[in-house]
């Protein structure tokens, strides 16, 4: 029997009297990370740390902003970067963890050209249109390249794009919408990423990506409604409502179907906090404040709960 | 791990690592396991987020009714509230409670807080009764959330204690002293859990704490503008984390099968150089040392937490630089292209 559990080596020692050797022993032969590990991680951790410093360092070099430099010489040299990182990429004998990388540090020097693009024709360096540049020429190397991390990038460029431009375009949209748009990008998301591990076996995303953009969806619908419960009414607020019902319901039940406890706690938090915020909304007296305690207090208990029960029968049927 | 036949396999397992006559109750294992269960980290957040929410909402219920001007009554309350999810606890020791012990616990000590404000006692005093009441709370009940919130209570009191007295100082003290514990509590885990059961049972919840609170004590001495003025001998926990990240390599060089010890020194001296200019920015090496620390011992959830910190640090080092934005980088260029000859180095050496 190999990689028994951390928690349960623990409990055996709490009933049986086990030597500290033997312990060592115990903990070495199942937990730890062994020499390919180490190998693997160090490897990964140097290459990061390699690209991300030197992709920081050409950042800095043009923020400084060179006055004797020409522009011409500048948008070369930020083109001349990315076109050799590229095809550095299409070297046969480079490993495909390693181009991913690469490509990850030439995608963030596409968001360098258009920031020297925006240094000498002033365009200023938060303006929408400047990370919907930037989104716009990754998305082909997010595509081909299909890495976890870079995809996380992009969502975070597309959040931002529409971030800014609510704040600098579209000022009349109001934070329900916004977030609401939020919502059903991260959404749409998390479902393509289900549809393409149900369909194209090939494709295999990590779970802490689908976990991360998941829980930016809930956010965003539990924020949105949160805040559409408390201001004045909007068109907007029962769109949002409709679709995080649906949302919701959907991502419950593929939380039963693949035994997966992580929606299974998102989204009833999320409803308590949701709820708790209805319940402050129609009183705020003393007393009412205690009935939101015992809400909060008796409902998170309920969830946890049914989490045990549902932990302990999927892992005796496994 | 429910089942009889997985604690029964799991006790073959010993036995042939142990080659002494081990004595057991099967059963008894058997029925402790299946009490004892390991919860996911989805329920552990789940409860603590969820006890955080009702003790802020309790907060807000005293302050909407001003129930806190009786000084003596908060404190019989605070007292009754904490004393009660011990017990509670203690008794019932059962998962699903974990968020009612929660609130109760933390409002309990906002309940003392409270009155002890009431009361005219000094922000000292306070302090010293919350470490006070987190210890006895340690000894008393070693459940996962009430030894964590405990252990986060206790560090919160002591940074608390060393910025109302403006003894800065003090904090480097602590964050040197946080780094041996840490790197003992990682490097010496069979040592531990065997002790005691109750120190077995305190290992998980004290290492997520100790890594929390070694952070916090580092965030402290690293991002200007939260103490009024910046304490002298910063490189005071630099040295110590530094030591113990070369104290770690020994560890390192025996999973990785290196047994030059020309090979060794280097690794050691290249090690102290490249650490030696973040002498004055402890976060970094720290964070560092807690990556390496759960790598070795493979716990995901301290090496999340400690690559979060690392490139937080790394980013504040760079920005407070009083360089112009060209040293910065050439700086930061250098530092690429040297990892990425690290990452060329050790690719031809281990293939």
């Amino acid at each position: 029997m190999k990689n028994i559990p951390r928690e349960d080596i623990h409990n055996i020692s709490r009933h049986i009297s086990l030597t500290e050797q033997v312990m060592s022993r115990a903990l070495k032969e199942n937990v730890y990370n062994d020499k390919e590990a180490w190998q693997k991680f160090l490897r990964l951790l140097f290459l990061t740390l390699g690209i991300g410093f030197t992709v920081a360092g050409v950042f800095f070099f043009f923020a400084y902003n060179w006055a004797s430099l020409h522009k011409f010489a500048k948008i070369g040299l930020a083109e001349g970067l990315i076109i050799s990182a590229t095809l550095l990429t299409l070297s046969p004998k480079i490993n495909s963890d390693v181009k991913n990388v690469i490509l990850t540090g030439a995608s963030f020097l596409v968001g360098v050209l258009f920031a020297v693009f925006g240094q000498i024709y002033q365009t200023g360096a938060n303006a929408y249109d400047f990370f919907l540049g930037w989104t716009v020429f990754v998305t082909l190397w997010v595509f081909v390249s299909n890495f976890a991390p870079l995809w996380l990038f992009y969502l975070i460029l597309i959040n931002t794009t529409l971030v800014l431009y609510s704040q600098q375009v579209a000022k009349e949209w109001s934070e329900v919408f916004v977030l609401t748009l939020l919502f059903i990008i991260n959404a749409i998301a998390i479902v393509a990423s289900y549809l393409l591990i149900r369909y194209r076996a090939a494709y295999a995303v990590p779970v802490w990506f689908l976990n991360t953009v998941g829980l930016a969806a809930v956010s965003c619908a539990t924020l949105g409604i949160v805040i559409g419960i408390f201001d004045d009414y909007q068109i907007v607020f029962p769109v949002l409502v409709l679709l995080t019902v649906i949302a919701f319901s959907l991502a419950f039940w593929n939380g039963l179907k693949e035994k997966s406890l992580f929606y299974i706690a998102v989204i009833p938090f999320s409803l308590i906090v949701i709820v708790s915020a209805l319940l402050i909304k129609v009183s705020n007296e003393g007393a009412f404040f205690l009935l939101i305690i015992m809400f909060i207090l008796i409902s998170v208990t309920l969830v946890i709960k049914n989490l045990i029960d549902l932990n302990r029968k999927w892992t005796n049927e496994k | 791990m429910k089942n009889k036949d997985n604690v029964k396999e799991l006790l073959e397992y010993f036995k042939t690592v142990d080659n002494r006559e081990v004595e057991y109750d099967e059963e008894a294992i058997a029925a402790a396991f299946h009490n004892n269960e390991k919860q996911s980290l989805a329920i552990k957040v789940l409860s603590v987020l969820g006890g955080f929410l009702a003790s802020f909402a309790f907060i807000g219920f005293l302050l909407i009714i001003g129930l806190y001007n009786s000084g003596i009554g908060l404190l019989i309350f605070g007292a009754l509230f904490i004393a009660g999810t011990i017990w509670v606890t203690k008794e019932v020791n059962k998962s699903i409670f974990a968020t009612a012990g929660v609130s109760c616990f933390i409002v309990g000590f906002v309940l003392i807080a409270f009155g002890l404000y009431e009361l005219k006692m000094a922000e000292n005093t306070i302090s010293v009764v919350f470490i006070f009441i987190a210890l006895l709370s340690l000894c008393v009940v070693q459940d996962y959330i009430l030894s964590f919130v405990s252990v986060l209570i206790i560090n919160g009191s002591i940074l608390i204690l060393a910025t109302s007295n403006n003894s800065y100082s003090i904090i480097h003290i602590y964050v040197a002293a946080l780094t041996v514990a840490v790197t003992y509590l990682f490097l010496k885990e069979a040592k531990v859990v065997t002790v005691s059961t109750a120190l077995s049972k305190l290992y998980s919840p004290l290492r997520i704490g100790l890594i929390f609170s070694f952070f916090s004590g580092l965030t402290l001495l690293s991002v200007k503008g939260i103490l009024s003025s910046m304490p002298g001998y910063t490189w005071l926990p630099s040295v110590v984390i530094i030591s113990a990240i070369i104290y770690l390599l020994p560890y390192l060089f025996s999973v990785l099968n290196i047994n030059n010890t020309g090979h060794k020194w280097g690794i050691c001296a290249f090690s102290v150089l490249v650490l030696l200019p973040t002498v004055l920015s402890p976060a970094i090496s720290g964070a560092l040392l807690v990556i390496l620390l759960c790598f070795l011992v493979n716990y995901k959830t301290g090496l999340v937490v400690g690559l979060l910190g690392f490139i937080y640090a790394i980013s504040q080092y760079y920005y407070d630089l009083n360089f112009t934005l060209l040293t910065k980088s050439v700086l930061l260029f250098c530092s690429g292209i040297l990892f990425i000859a690290l990452y060329w180095f050790t690719y031809k050496k281990l293939h």
